[in-house]
C-alpha cells in the first residue's frame, strides 16, 4: 500500500482518537478478521452446550472491535483506550467456566492487565509531558532529539514503563505468568485468540515504542533483545516440561513471543549500528503473522480434543488423534510450521531472524577488526555467537515439545481404551465414562457426535463439517506460505515494513540456500535429540508422562502473590489503619491531657503552698490520714507476694489507664469538646505564630 | 461595590426548596397522604431543576443584605457556580426519585424529605455565594441542615455518627474561620475575583491589589500562609481530607442510602468549593505557588488519596468501603487544585462532576443491593449477577469509571490531573502525584471489582437464583447516572471547553 489512510476523531475521550490504515495494520486487521471468523465458526460447536454462551459471544465480538481498534490506532492514547477495553472484555473468556482454577487464573490475568495498564499510563504521562504529543508520526522525529538532550532519562523512564505495560500483555519475561495459567482454562477458541492475537497487541505497542522512539538506540535494543532471549528460552523450557496440551501451547506462545522480541531488539541494534535492518524487521513481522496462524490452528485442534474428551492431560488424551485424518493433518501443519521445518512458513521467519543475529555478529566482528568496539557485553561478538546458539536451541526445543505432543496424540495408543477412541466400538458413552472428567460435564457432551460422523470417513470423527472446514482452511495457509515464500511472505513483508520505519525493497533472500537450510537442520536435529534423550528417557515413568518441573518454582506463587496480596497490603494497610484510627484522636487526647495538667497545676498553686506548709512548717496533722491507705492484701504473705501484687496492681492500673484513654479518645472525638479543641488548636497556633512574628520583628 | 443589575430572581432557586422543605416538615396535612407528600417533593425538585437551569443563564448579581459597611451577603454567578449548581440540582433530582422507592422501608419519611429539600436550597445558595462571608454562612447552614439526614435512622449508631459529623464539620469551620479573619483583614469582604486579589511582594508582605479595598494594611507572609493552612485543613474536613476525614466512614453507613449518596457525591464537594473559592478567587494561586503551604497541601492530599483507597481495600462493609473511597477520590480533586496548574484545574473540576455521578450511582446501587438482599458485607454479596444483572452491570460500569478505565469518565479526569501535575513544576510532587494516583487507581480496582467478579462469576457450584431487579423508580436514576458517567467520558468536549475557559481566567 502506497499511502496510509488516516482518520481523526477529535474530542472523544478528551484528547480525541487517531486511526491510521497502512500495510502493517491492513494485514493485521485481515488476520484478526480471519482468526475471529475461524474461531467464531468453531465456537458454534464448542460452545453449543454451555449455558451462558450468550455472554461468551457478546464479549467475543466486543474484544474483536477493541483489538481492531488497537491495531488501527495511530497514537498511544488511542492504543491505550482500546487496549484497556480489550483487557477487560477478554477477562470474561478466562473466567468463563467459573471453575476454581479458572477464577484464579482470571484473577491473575486481570491483575496483570490492570497493573500493566496503570504502569503504561504512567509512561504515557511522562511521554506526553516530554513531547506534548502521543502521535506515532510526531514522536518519531522528536524522540531522536530528546535522546541527545538533557531529558533523555525521562524518555527512558517513559519507554521502560510503556514496555512494562505492553510486555505484560505480550507475555514477556518476567510478566509471562498469566499465559500458562489463563490459556488452559479459557474456552479453546478463545485461547486461540488470546495467544494468537491478543499477545500481538502487546507486540504492536513494543514495536511502536522500540522502533519509533528508540530506533537508533543500541542500549534499548540490547534490553529488548536480552528480554527476548530469556523469554524465548524460558518459554520453551516450560513448554517442554508441561504435560498438559493447552499449557504446552501457552508456554510455546511465551517462547515464540521471545523470538519476536529478539527480532525487535535486533532491528534496533542493527539500525543503531548504522546497518540495514531489513532482515530483522521482516523476520519479526513474518514471525508475528506465522505465530498468529500457528496458534489458531493448534489451539483449535486442542479444542477438538477437549470437546470430545474434556481432558487436556497428555496421559489421558493419548492416542485420541489416531485414525482422525483431518485432525492429524491440521495439527501436523501447525506443528511442522512452528518447529521451523523447511517448506513450512515458520522456517522462513525463523531463518530471517537467525540471519539477523548472524549479520549483527558479523558487523561487530568487522568493527573489531577495524579497531573499534562497542562498549558493554552487547559489543562482544562472542555474546552474539552465544545468542545464536540460544536461538537454535530454543528452536530445537520447539521441535521437541511439538514432537512430544504429536506423538502423544497421534502415535501412541492409549493403553486401555484405544479401540473405543478409534470409534471401533461405537458406543460413545462407554468411552466417555472411562474418563474421569465425564460426570461433571454430562450436560456439555453431544451424544451423537461420534455416530453421526461415522458416515463420513473423510471427515474427522471429532468435529462438525463446518468446524473442520474452517480449521482446514487455516491450516492450508501454513504450507502454502512456506512453499511460495517469495510471493506470499515477501509480499506481506514489503507491505508491512513501513510501520517499522523502513522503506524500499529488501534484497531477495534465497531461503532454501545451503547455509540457511543448515541452520534449520541444526535446530531440528537438536530437537530430535532432545526429544529422544530428555522426553523419552527422563520425562516418562512407567509409560506415563510426568511433570518434572519443581512445583514450587512458580514466579507467581513464589513472588508476585505473596508480595502483592499479602505483604504490601498488610504493611500499608496496617500503617494507614493506625494513622486513621489513632492519629487524630490521640493528638486531641494528648493536647487535652497536657492542658488539663497545666490548668490543674495553676488551679492547685494556692493549695500546693498550703500543703507544702503543712509538711514543713505547720506539720501537726498526722501524715497517713491525709492520704488514705490501701489496706487490702496486707499480711497475706511474705515480701515475694507483695512484689507480685504490686506488679499485678501495676498492670491492672496500666490496663485501666489504657481503657480510660481509649474511652476518652472516643468520647472526645464524638463530642463538642473536639470541636472546641480544634478551635483552640487553631487559636494557639495563630497566637504562637503572632508572638513569633512580633518577636522576630522587634529583635 | 457591585456592578450589574440587581437580579432578585436569583433568590428563587434558594428559597423555593427551603420553603417547600419547611412546609413538608411543619404542615401536618401534607404527611398524612404519601402521594401528596411525594408529589410535592418531586414537583419541587423538577421545578428547582428548571429554575437552576434558568438561573445559570441569568446575569447580574443580588445584594441580599448589607449588614455593615464591610459585611454583606451577596449572590452572583460565574462559571464555577454554574458547574456546581447544575450538578447539585441534577443529582438531587435523580437521588430524590430514587428515594421515593427507597424510603418506603424507612420511618418518618417526611422528615427526610423535608431536610432533603432544605439542604438543596442551602447548597444552591452556597454555590451562588459571591463573597467569603456569604459562603461561610451557607457553609455552616449546610452542616446543620444536613445533620438530620445522617441522624435519620435514630439508632445509637446513627446518633453518634451524626454527632461525629457535626463536630468534625464545626471544628473544621472554626479552624477555617481564623483564616477568613486574616484574609478579610487583608482585603475586606472581597467579591470573588478570578485569580484572587492578594499578591506577595518581594519583601515578604501581602497586599491586596484592588485600590478600593478596605484593608490596605500590610501583613507578613507567614501569617497569611498560616491562615491559608488553617483554611485548607478546616474546609478540608468537609472534603474528607486527612487529618479530618474521620467522619466520612462513620456517617455513611449509618445514613440511609440516598443521604449517603448526596453526602458523598455532593456535600463533600462543597468543602472543595470552599477551598477553591478561597485559593483561586480570594487569595490567588500566585500568592501560594511554591510556598511551604502548597507543599503541605499536596502532601496531605496525596496521603489522603493513598490512605483512603488502602483502607477501602481492607474494609469488608460495602457502604463503609465506598465511604473510604470517597475520602480518596475527593482528594484527587484537591490534589488537582493544589498543584495550581491549568490542566490540573480542568482535571479537578471534571473529576468533581464525574466522581459525583459515579459515587451517587455507586451508593444508590449499594442501597438497592442492601435493601433487596439484606446483606451489608462484600463477601456475602455473591452471585448478584444472576439475581440483578442490570444493577450489577451499572455498578460495574461506574466502578470502571472510578478506576479510570477508558472510555468511562474517570479516565479523562485522571489524564488531565496527571498531565497537569507533571507540567506544574512542583519538583518531586510533579511525578510522585501521578504515581500515587495510579497506585490508588489500582487499589480502587481492588476494592470495587471483587463485587462484580463474584457477582457475575460466583463459581460453577453456586446455586441458581431468581431474577429480582430493583423497582423502576430505583433503577431509573441509577441508569441515568451511569449513562451520564459513561457518555461524559466518551464525549467530554463541551464540558472540558467550559472548564478550560474557567481555568484560563482563574490561573493568570
Amino acid at each position: 500500500m502506497k499511502e496510509a489512510i488516516s482518520l481523526n476523531v477529535p474530542g472523544v475521550c478528551g484528547m480525541g482518537l487517531h486511526f491510521e490504515l497502512d500495510g502493517f495494520r491492513l494485514i493485521y486487521l485481515a488476520i484478526a478478521v480471519l482468526m475471529w471468523s475461524v474461531s467464531g465458526i468453531f465456537s458454534l460447536e464448542y460452545m453449543a452446550h454451555y449455558k451462558k454462551r450468550s455472554r461468551y459471544y457478546l464479549f467475543f465480538w466486543a474484544t474483536f472491535f477493541a483489538t481492531a481498534g488497537v491495531f488501527l490506532s495511530a497514537d498511544f492514547y488511542t492504543t491505550f483506550i482500546f487496549f484497556e477495553i480489550m483487557s477487560f472484555t477478554s477477562y470474561v473468556w478466562v473466567a468463563f467456566d467459573e471453575k476454581k482454577e479458572s477464577l484464579r487464573a482470571a484473577q491473575t490475568y486481570l491483575a496483570v492487565a490492570i497493573i500493566g495498564g496503570m504502569v503504561m499510563l504512567m509512561g504515557m504521562f511522562l511521554l506526553y509531558d516530554l513531547c506534548g504529543t502521543l502521535r506515532f508520526d510526531e514522536l518519531e522525529g522528536m524522540a531522536g532529539q530528546i535522546l541527545k538532550g538533557r531529558r533523555r532519562l525521562q524518555l527512558y523512564a517513559a519507554g521502560g514503563l510503556l514496555l512494562f505495560g505492553f510486555g505484560a500483555k505480550a507475555g514477556c519475561f518476567p510478566l509471562h505468568i498469566w499465559l500458562p495459567k489463563a490459556h488452559p482454562v479459557a474456552p479453546a477458541p478463545a485461547s486461540a485468540l488470546l495467544s494468537g492475537i491478543l499477545t500481538k497487541t502487546g507486540i504492536f505497542g513494543i514495536i511502536a515504542v522500540s522502533l519509533m522512539m528508540f530506533g537508533t538506540d543500541g542500549e534499548w535494543g540490547m534490553l529488548i533483545a536480552g528480554l527476548g532471549l530469556i523469554t524465548m528460552l524460558l518459554g520453551a523450557l516450560l513448554a517442554l516440561f508441561s504435560v498438559n496440551l493447552k499449557r504446552t501451547l501457552a508456554c510455546s506462545s511465551v517462547s515464540q513471543i521471545g523470538f519476536i522480541l529478539t527480532g525487535i531488539g535486533m532491528s534496533c541494534l542493527l539500525q543503531a549500528a548504522g546497518e540495514d535492518n531489513g532482515l530483522a524487521v521482516r523476520g519479526t513481522f513474518l514471525h508475528m503473522v506465522n505465530h498468529s496462524l500457528f496458534k489458531l490452528v493448534l489451539f483449535l485442534c486442542a479444542a477438538a480434543v477437549y470437546m470430545n474428551l474434556h481432558e487436556l492431560d497428555l496421559n489421558k488424551i493419548r492416542g485420541f488423534g489416531r485414525k482422525k485424518p483431518v485432525l492429524m493433518f491440521c495439527f501436523s501443519m501447525g506443528a511442522l510450521g512452528i518447529s521451523g521445518m523447511p517448506l513450512w512458513s515458520g522456517y522462513i521467519s525463523k531463518t530471517l531472524l537467525h540471519e539477523s543475529i548472524v549479520e549483527y555478529t558479523q558487523v561487530l566482528e568487522g568493527m573489531k577488526l577495524a579497531g573499534e568496539s562497542m562498549p558493554g557485553i552487547g559489543g562482544n561478538p562472542v555474546f552474539w555467537h552465544g545468542a545464536e546458539w540460544l536461538f537454535l536451541i530454543s528452536g530445537g526445543m520447539t521441535a521437541a515439545y511439538m514432537l512430544k505432543l504429536w506423538i502423544a496424540l497421534f502415535a501412541e495408543p492409549d493403553p486401555d481404551f484405544q479401540a473405543e477412541i478409534d470409534g471401533e466400538n461405537r458406543s460413545a458413552e462407554s468411552i466417555l465414562q472411562t474418563f474421569s472428567g465425564y460426570e461433571a460435564h454430562k450436560d456439555c457432551v453431544k451424544p451423537d457426535a461420534h455416530t453421526s460422523s461415522m458416515k463420513w470417513d473423510f471427515y474427522p470423527k471429532c468435529m462438525r463439517k463446518t468446524s473442520a472446514a474452517a480449521l482446514i482452511m487455516a491450516a492450508v495457509l501454513l504450507p502454502l506460505f512456506g512453499l511460495f515464500p517469495h510471493s506470499f511472505m515477501d509480499g506481506m513483508a514489503d507491505m508491512a515494513q513501513g510501520f517499522f520505519g523502513k522503506s524500499g525493497h529488501a534484497h531477495l533472500v534465497s531461503y532454501f540456500s545451503a547455509g540457511n537450510l543448515k541452520g534449520g537442520a541444526i535446530s531440528l536435529g537438536i530437537g530430535i535429540v532432545l526429544y529422544g534423550v530428555v522426553v523419552r528417557r527422563w520425562m516418562r515413568k512407567d509409560g506415563q508422562y510426568v511433570d518434572r518441573w519443581p512445583s514450587w518454582l512458580d514466579l507467581e506463587n513464589l513472588l508476585y502473590r505473596p508480595v502483592l496480596q499479602v505483604a504490601l497490603p498488610g504493611i500499608c494497610g496496617a500503617v494507614c489503619g493506625f494513622v486513621d484510627r489513632y492519629l487524630v484522636s490521640s493528638a486531641v487526647t494528648v493536647f487535652l491531657a497536657a492542658s488539663a495538667v497545666v490548668c490543674r497545676g495553676m488551679d492547685q498553686m494556692a493549695d500546693g503552698v498550703i500543703r507544702a506548709a503543712r509538711f514543713s512548717t505547720h506539720s501537726q496533722i498526722p501524715r497517713a490520714a491525709a492520704f488514705g491507705t490501701n489496706t487490702e492484701g496486707r499480711g497475706t504473705g511474705g515480701p515475694g507476694s507483695c512484689v507480685r501484687e504490686r506488679r499485678a496492681r501495676f498492670f491492672s492500673v496500666l490496663a485501666r489507664l489504657r481503657e480510660q484513654v481509649q474511652r476518652n479518645g472516643r468520647l472526645v472525638e464524638e463530642s463538642f469538646s473536639f470541636g472546641l479543641m480544634l478551635f483552640a488548636i487553631g487559636l494557639c497556633l495563630t497566637l504562637g505564630y503572632l508572638l513569633l512574628v512580633f518577636w522576630l520583628q522587634l529583635g | 461595590m457591585y456592578e450589574g443589575n440587581e437580579n432578585i430572581g436569583m433568590l428563587l432557586p434558594v428559597v423555593l426548596p427551603i420553603a417547600a422543605g419547611a412546609a413538608v416538615l411543619l404542615a401536618k396535612g401534607l404527611r398524612r397522604n404519601r402521594k401528596t407528600l411525594l408529589t410535592l417533593v418531586l414537583g419541587t425538585l423538577f421545578l428547582e431543576a428548571a429554575l437552576v437551569v434558568w438561573a445559570l443563564y441569568a446575569k447580574g448579581t443580588l445584594n441580599l443584605w448589607q449588614m455593615t459597611d464591610s459585611i454583606c451577603l451577596a449572590f452572583g454567578i460565574d462559571e464555577v457556580s454554574r458547574l456546581f449548581a447544575g450538578l447539585t440540582a441534577g443529582v438531587w433530582l435523580f437521588v430524590g426519585i430514587y428515594s421515593i422507592s427507597y424510603m418506603k422501608h424507612e420511618q418518618e419519611e417526611h422528615q427526610f424529605f423535608g431536610f432533603y429539600l432544605i439542604v438543596l436550597g442551602i447548597l444552591i445558595g452556597f454555590d451562588f455565594s459571591k463573597n467569603l462571608i456569604t459562603m461561610y454562612v451557607f457553609y455552616e447552614l449546610m452542616t446543620l441542615t444536613s445533620l438530620p439526614l445522617v441522624l435519620h435512622e435514630r439508632t445509637r449508631e446513627a446518633v453518634m455518627a451524626g454527632l461525629k459529623y457535626l463536630f468534625y464539620s464545626v471544628a473544621g469551620a472554626f479552624l477555617a474561620l481564623f483564616g477568613i479573619f486574616v484574609l478579610i483583614r487583608i482585603c475586606g469582604n472581597q467579591t470573588f475575583t478570578p485569580g484572587g486579589v492578594i499578591r506577595c511582594l518581594d519583601d515578604g508582605t501581602m497586599v491586596c491589589i484592588l485600590r478600593d479595598s478596605i484593608g490596605t494594611e500590610r501583613i507578613g507572609q507567614g501569617l497569611f500562609l498560616g491562615a491559608m493552612l488553617c483554611i485548607l485543613i478546616g474546609f478540608g474536613a468537609k472534603a474528607g481530607m486527612f487529618p479530618l476525614h474521620g467522619w466520612l466512614p462513620t456517617a455513611h453507613p449509618a445514613a440511609p442510602a440516598p443521604a449517603s449518596a448526596v453526602l458523598s457525591g455532593v456535600i463533600t464537594k462543597s468543602g472543595v468549593l470552599a477551598i477553591l473559592r478561597v485559593v483561586y478567587f480570594v487569595a490567588g494561586p500566585q500568592a501560594l505557588r511554591g510556598t511551604w503551604v502548597q507543599q503541605i497541601w499536596i502532601l496531605l492530599t496525596l496521603t489522603t488519596v493513598f490512605m483512603g483507597s488502602m483502607l477501602a481495600y481492607k474494609e469488608p462493609v460495602l457502604k463503609k468501603r465506598l465511604a473510604y473511597s470517597t475520602v480518596s477520590q475527593v482528594s484527587y480533586v484537591l490534589f488537582g487544585l493544589s498543584v495550581l496548574q491549568e490542566q490540573a484545574f480542568v482535571g479537578a473540576m471534571s473529576h468533581i462532576v464525574f466522581h459525583s455521578l459515579i459515587k451517587n450511582a455507586l451508593f444508590l446501587c449499594a442501597g438497592a443491593m442492601i435493601v433487596i438482599t439484606g446483606k451489608t458485607r462484600v463477601e456475602e454479596l455473591r452471585g448478584l449477577g444472576v439475581q440483578m444483572p442490570l444493577l450489577l452491570s451499572c455498578y460495574t460500569i461506574v466502578s470502571l469509571g472510578l478506576v479510570g478505565i477508558p472510555p468511562t469518565s474517570g479516565f479523562v479526569s485522571k489524564w488531565y490531573l496527571a498531565t497537569g501535575a507533571l507540567a506544574s513544576g512542583t519538583g518531586i510532587w510533579a511525578w510522585l502525584g501521578p504515581a500515587v494516583l495510579l497506585v490508588s487507581a489500582l487499589l480502587t480496582a481492588g476494592y470495587l471489582l471483587p463485587l462484580t467478579i463474584q457477582g457475575f462469576f460466583p463459581g460453577a457450584d453456586s446455586p441458581e437464583g431468581r431474577k429480582s431487579e430493583p423497582s423502576v423508580w430505583m433503577m431509573g436514576p441509577i441508569l441515568v447516572l451511569t449513562a451520564g458517567a459513561l457518555l461524559l467520558g466518551c464525549f467530554p468536549g463541551r464540558l472540558l471547553a467550559m472548564l478550560e475557559a474557567a481555568a484560563a481566567s482563574t490561573l493568570l
